[in-house]
């Protein structure tokens, strides 16, 4: 222990006189949360356009939700059918399991027949007594609005166009009667103007529930902003990997690396001092890029970035993501044989894994294979869990899996690099 | 501290039949090879670059593993006893192995911590090494503003902090100034006078011939002539040490 607190506090000396380096440590993130936000403000609440999974929960059985999804399919959304509970599809929408969850209630198909037949019969005070049938839709909160504004508006066409359908059918029904030349048929066939009612008005609704039971309403729309800065502040964190892997290499170089094999402290000891000082430096990064976000996002004309319920919530998972930030950065300066490579190397594994887990482009947004290696990415893990806390609303509980994973990583990478880095 | 069973007093460094092949190179850097140095003696390593000097220093310092053979230090074997060996043994090595942003004192009480020193015996340690090398004055300011010869002779104090039994010098007057240089020779020799065992590695034929006690040159991975500088010069036709090194080693250059 007195190894790791020894270095850890050499680290910290050693970055308190390198003014130049803390300037880049703590100034490139914050600048370039600033700027990809201002660009993204927009681009984010428009973009959502790519074929989307849905998950359906089917309570009716009936005609209705089969003509809906077959609907939902032509209307390029991917139907999945959800067979358990409405709580296990609320909460794996909530997981961002789903992006989209429908319930078609029980016997919708029944109430909207009985519906359309009433209609059908002409009573005049038919429309005043029909309450529309809604349906609920639910979204992952970490969608953003344009997204759900597609998928909204596609679900809407697709129950109405089911609704159409049906009404169309049990229209031909009654004229068959009708050209049979049943009795009393002819009393029930609606009047023009009931008729033409009856097919511009709509018995179905869609109604946007809140997918968590700590949100209202869902006119509480996701904060590009919550996404943004937990996004790039990540970005920036993972960045820290280089100037750790270059405190290696210059020791390395030094010669300092023969004087402290030669001395009786384990090099996981002496790593480990590394990783404690740079946790640190990442917090310090984190927390100021979120003070950036709280404070001066709204100064330019963007959103502020508001904290969870509990802020104490995200300690946790920015210790674990600059752990593994950090376990990065140790194995980068223990492969690497120079600054070159490891800042080459370095950058360009950083950029890759944040495009690959999610920072740039939401995962949900990326083509399915893209998709599967996301989870692949340790930043994919510690977005999850920054989106779960800030924007899910999600308890730290459920964090737990990628936190595990952010921990293991870093584990991993510290162990990989034991034997190497001061060899 | 409690020392173990096979602590031997007397024999400070013994290498047994040490053999080292680096990946790739025809020859071997130790063909072995075998050394014995008593406690107290000043032991100077010469040989031309790629001899296997490094390789030798390196290995009987614990750094790297032989392929083959065992070394013991007071009797010991760093594979049982590594960690108590490397709190005894001070090394310093042949670069400037000193984090240039601390301040003197600041690259002092860290490699103390990473000793095991702590508070009193700590401070008093980095104060004796400090005097020793003559940095009070400069003690509190960054590395970086150092000269040379006061880099080197931090370089030193660091090797120093443990009062170690034995010293590891790697060619630790390299690039240093007239007046440094001679500092540290003084210095040396005091420790040597203390009883601290020494293994030195140097170019400097005048330097190894006015300090060691004993000397041993090298090439190939093998000593060619071992014994007191001018025990080895008395039974020659050599004036002095260089000529029977160009004479052992050959006048070949040797660039790598």
């Amino acid at each position: 222990m007195q190894t790791i607190l020894t270095t850890a506090l050499k680290e910290l000396l050693l970055l308190a006189r390198d003014y130049a380096g803390l300037l880049v440590l703590f100034l490139m993130p914050v600048t370039l949360v600033v700027i990809i936000t201002l660009v993204q403000e927009n681009i984010l609440q428009l973009s959502g356009q790519r074929p989307t999974e849905i998950c359906v929960q089917d309570e009716d059985q009936g005609p209705f939700a089969q003509t809906m999804e077959s609907y939902l399919e032509t209307a390029q959304l991917q139907v999945r059918r959800w067979e358990t509970s409405t709580e296990e599809l609320r909460q794996a929408v909530t997981g961002g399991t789903c992006q989209a969850g429908l319930i078609l209630g029980q016997d919708t198909s029944k109430q909207l027949q009985h519906q359309i037949g009433q209609q059908l019969v002409g009573e005049s005070d038919v429309d005043s007594s029909i309450s529309a049938l809604s349906l609920d839709l639910f979204f992952d909160p970490a969608t953003m609005v344009g997204f759900r504004a597609g998928i909204f508006a596609r679900v809407q066409i697709a129950a109405q166009a089911a609704e159409l359908e049906i009404k169309g059918a049990r229209l031909g029904e009654l004229l068959t009667e009708q050209a049979q030349g049943s009795a009393g048929v002819q009393a029930a066939t609606p009047a023009g103007p009931n008729l033409r009612e009856m097919f511009t008005s709509t018995l179905t609704s869609i109604t946007e529930r809140s997918s968590h039971s700590s949100q209202s309403t869902m006119a509480e729309v996701l904060n590009p902003v919550d996404r943004n800065v937990p996004a790039w502040a990540l970005f920036g964190m993972f960045f820290t990997a280089i100037p750790i892997a270059g405190t290696i290499l210059t020791e390395r170089q030094t010669g300092i690396a023969l004087r402290l094999t030669a001395m009786p402290v384990s090099p996981l000891g002496l790593l480990a001092g590394k990783m404690l000082a740079y946790l640190g430096v990442c917090t310090v990064q984190f927390l100021l890029i979120a003070l950036v976000g709280m404070y001066l996002f709204p100064q330019l004309g963007l959103q502020a970035f508001s904290l969870p319920a509990n802020p104490w919530n995200l300690l946790l998972p920015i210790c674990t993501s600059s752990l593994a930030a950090c376990g990065f950065g140790v194995w980068l300066g223990s492969i690497c044989r120079s600054y070159e490579q490891a800042s080459t190397l370095g950058a360009t594994a950083v950029v890759a894994a944040a495009a690959m887990g999610g920072i740039m482009v939401p995962v949900y947004a990326m083509p399915p294979l893209m998709q599967q290696l996301s989870i692949l990415s340790p930043l994919n893990w510690a977005i999850t869990c920054f989106s779960d806390v800030l924007i899910r609303g999600n308890p730290l509980a459920a964090t737990l899996n990628d936190q595990g994973r952010l921990l293991a990583f870093s584990l991993i990478m510290l162990i990989l690099s034991w034997k190497r880095a001061y060899r | 501290m409690k020392l173990p069973q096979e602590y031997n007093e007397n024999a400070a460094i013994t290498a047994e039949v040490l053999c080292r092949q680096y990946k790739g190179q025809p020859e071997p850097a130790l063909d072995h090879f075998s050394l014995s140095i008593a406690k107290g003696e000043f032991y100077g390593l010469l040989g031309p670059n790629g001899a296997g000097k490094t390789t030798i220093m390196s290995i009987l310092a614990g750094l790297q593993v032989p392929d083959s053979g065992n070394v013991r230090i007071h009797g010991m074997g760093y594979g049982r006893h590594g960690q108590v060996i490397k709190a005894r043994i001070g090394l310093v090595p042949q670069d400037l192995a000193l984090y240039q942003r601390l301040t003197g004192m600041e690259n002092m009480w860290y490699f103390a911590r990473l000793l095991g020193l702590s508070g009193q015996e700590a401070q008093v340690r980095i104060a004796e090494s400090l005097e020793f090398c003559q940095l009070q004055d400069r003690a509190r300011q960054p590395v970086l503003t150092y000269s040379g010869g006061m880099k080197r002779r931090l370089n030193l104090a660091i090797g120093l902090l443990n009062d170690p039994w034995v010293l590891f010098l790697d060619e630790p007057t390299v690039g240093v100034d007239t007046q440094s240089r001679h500092l540290i020779h003084q210095q040396l020799r005091q420790l040597h006078q203390r009883g601290t065992t020494i293994l030195y590695t140097t170019h400097y034929m005048e330097e190894a011939q006015e300090l060691c006690s004993r000397i041993a040159i090298l090439d190939h991975g093998k000593i060619l002539e071992e014994g007191a500088p001018k025990g080895l010069l008395s039974g020659s036709d050599h004036r002095n040490l260089e000529e029977l090194f160009i004479c052992l080693t050959g006048q070949q250059l040797r660039d790598d």
